[in-house]
């Protein structure tokens, strides 16, 4: 009995003592802290518009106006996390035209100061009443030209309807989207 | 009588909890009438060394250890966090408590009854694994189209607080002892976010107007917390005045709270006894110092429309980028306010039973009317925290072992939401009237707490008296 409590109590102190002073973190490098980074990629939608005839008429004569422009201000490319941490963006633009004409799209990128970093120019082509055709364009900004869309802060949408002999009657779908890829 | 005991004991069972499984039942150890104020006690007195009679630690991630971010294996961090992320669900959680008993003293009024009192500190923080929000930040949409992530993944409770305590054990006949802690609390810090409700999701319109459509629906994000505005406010305050701030509130100078501990043992027969307690039956008042933040609302959108021409009727160039802000700032709205709010705190309650054998001996003190004690006790326990989304449950067998008047161990083994190889080992000493105990669970994971879901370890000293 009295060996049996003398090696309980050195069996329990030395288990104890041993499992606490060798308490310790291995096969771990905690250095790598300096290396965690968040990388989202976001899917997000920009503009959208939809028009027909009556948007490319001269509100003052009702004739045709072949050009037509807008502009919008994108402030969220002002913020820290675009500024600082945006390394890629895939843009996508989609024209779903049922005009019977070819039209320029251009989609322009400006500056504070309205100097243009970027532009995205394609010919949206021409469908047809009851048959729409659908233009797709990527537009992909890698890191090395970041820096345009950092520095841009508006998107100028521009269509300039090309010359032809069919009535120019139909629609215009426009979608947009970028894919955002940020490291923090 | 039993009626009651069918009753309380019921009670504990479906409330159940408990953080420290080996002192519990420990009849030598004060500390363990702060777990069950019913215990049955083997001791006439007894006065903590202040400071020192208690400090307790005890960390646990169910779904993630160090070694999993971590790990020296030239791999990439990021890939490890990303899957790490994805194994874990919402209902893993993040879980810190210690406590720091400052003062502990107790001594027996007659025969049938036992006073003990003290303060001591506590610190308890408790988050559920945000998966949704965290998988977004982390990941973002582009891997989730039209799946919704949820904010009510967002869940937590954490708070400061110093208890002050006063606490009666009855023996109320040869059977059954009853206990109960009456407890004051003095906050310091609280934060707690919980029963938040709300979805993101971005659904790809293969028909709509644009090819997403991003939803915020029933978003609700309360955020309450107390004494956490003046250190927000005091720019530049270092870590020693914001310590001298917190330590100032703890004498009663911050938000202020009630709670009861309640607890029994009863002797079966000689040979079996059973024992349940219920602990932090209370609430704090959360009135100074509060600050509220809500975040509330619904809006989805496919993007901003340009309407042509450039110009409004004024000759301006239309603001959709201000129209558009606008509207979703009145969709999704933030507030933060200053209402006071009640916190519980997280009841904990365990349910043991313990069966004696082994030579019995008659512990020969006129004081003590306990009958007899076995050098042996094998038992379970059951034992549980009420947390946010439900209990957190622990099983516990354990051997406790009198190796002879002044030596005792407990070898115990848990099953708990951490690990399935929890072993835990408690030893307590007493040369003469001093005391000292060590306890430490988990202790397969002490030779690598990188590769360890939970550790505890509780340890002190004190002055017991017997006569």
């Amino acid at each position: 009995m009295k060996f049996f409590s003398f090696f309980l109590i050195k069996s329990t102190g030395l288990i104890a003592i041993s499992c606490l002073l060798l308490g310790c973190a291995k096969d771990i490098d905690l250095s790598q802290r300096e290396d965690i980074t968040l990388s989202p990629d976001l899917q997000v939608d920009l503009l959208i518009y939809n028009i027909n005839e009556s948007d490319f008429e001269d509100p003052n004569t009702g004739n045709l106006k072949t050009r037509i422009s807008d502009t919008v201000r994108l402030e969220f490319l002002d913020d820290d996390y675009i500024q600082k941490d945006l390394f890629s963006v895939s843009f996508y633009f989609r024209h779903i035209n049922t005009f019977p004409r070819e039209i320029e799209s251009k989609i322009r990128f400006l500056s504070e100061s309205n100097a243009e970093q970027f532009s995205v120019n394609y010919t949206i082509k021409p469908g047809a009443n009851g048959n729409p055709i659908t233009t797709e364009q990527y537009e992909l900004i890698e890191e090395d030209r970041i820096n345009l869309v950092r520095r841009s802060i508006k998107m100028v949408v521009e269509l300039e309807v090309q010359p032809g002999t069919s009535a120019f009657e139909g629609e215009l779908d426009f979608a947009s989207k970028g894919f955002f890829s940020f490291e923090f | 009588m039993w009626k009651l005991i069918c009753f309380f004991l019921l009670f504990s069972g479906t409330v159940v909890a408990q953080n420290k499984p080996l002192l519990f039942n420990v009849d030598d150890l004060p500390q363990t009438l702060m777990s069950n104020p019913g215990a049955q006690i083997n001791f006439t007195g007894h006065i903590g060394i202040p400071l020192f009679s208690q400090i307790h630690l005890s960390a646990g991630s169910t779904g993630a250890d160090l070694y999993d971010i971590f790990a020296d294996d030239g791999g990439n961090i990021n890939s490890r966090i990303q899957e790490t992320m994805r194994n874990m669900d919402s209902r893993d959680y993040f879980s810190v408590n210690q406590q720091w008993e400052i003062i502990s003293l107790g001594w027996k009024l007659d025969k049938k009854n036992y006073l003990s009192t003290g303060i001591y500190q506590e610190m308890d923080a408790f988050a559920y694994f945000p998966k949704d929000p965290a998988i977004l930040a982390n990941e973002g949409n582009s891997n989730y189209l039209n799946e919704p992530f949820y904010f009510d993944d967002v869940s937590f409770t954490g708070e400061i607080m110093t208890v002050y305590h006063l606490g009666i054990n009855h023996k109320f006949d040869k059977r059954l002892t009853v206990g109960a802690r009456a407890k004051f609390y003095s906050g310091i810090f609280n934060a707690e976010s919980t029963g938040n409700t709300g979805r993101f999701t971005t659904y790809t319109t293969p028909n709509g107007r644009n090819v997403y459509r991003h939803e915020v629906v029933d978003l609700d994000v309360l955020i309450n917390t107390s004494g956490f505005a003046p250190l927000k406010e005091e720019e530049g305050m270092t870590v020693e005045q914001a310590t001298a701030e917190l330590l100032s509130r703890s004498f009663f100078g911050g938000n202020v709270g009630f709670g009861l501990d309640l607890g029994l043992s009863y002797i079966l027969d000689e040979q079996f006894i059973l024992s349940g307690s219920v602990q932090d039956l209370g609430a704090v008042f959360q009135r100074k110092e509060v600050e509220n933040y809500r975040y509330f609302g619904a809006y989805e959108t496919s993007g901003i429309e340009p309407l042509f021409p450039d110009l409004d009727e004024n000759d301006e160039a239309i603001p959709y980028w201000d129209i558009f802000e606008d509207e979703v700032d009145r969709n999704l709205r933030d507030q933060t306010t200053n209402q006071s709010y009640t916190t519980w705190r997280p009841i904990k309650a365990n349910f043991a039973m313990e069966y004696g054998f082994g030579p019995a001996f008659l512990p020969c003190n006129y004081l003590s009317v306990k009958k007899v004690r076995y050098m042996n006790l094998l038992g379970m326990q059951l034992s549980g925290v009420k947390r946010p989304k439900g209990f957190v449950y622990a099983f516990t067998t354990y051997w406790d072992r009198k190796i002879n008047e002044n030596q005792r161990f407990k070898l115990s083994y848990s099953l708990d939401d951490y690990s399935l190889t929890n072993i835990g080992l408690m030893y307590t000493r007493t040369f003469n009237k001093f005391n000292v105990y060590l306890a430490a669970n988990n202790l397969l994971a002490f030779p690598n707490l990188a590769k360890a879901h939970s550790a505890s370890v509780q340890l002190g000293m004190q002055l017991v008296f017997n006569n």
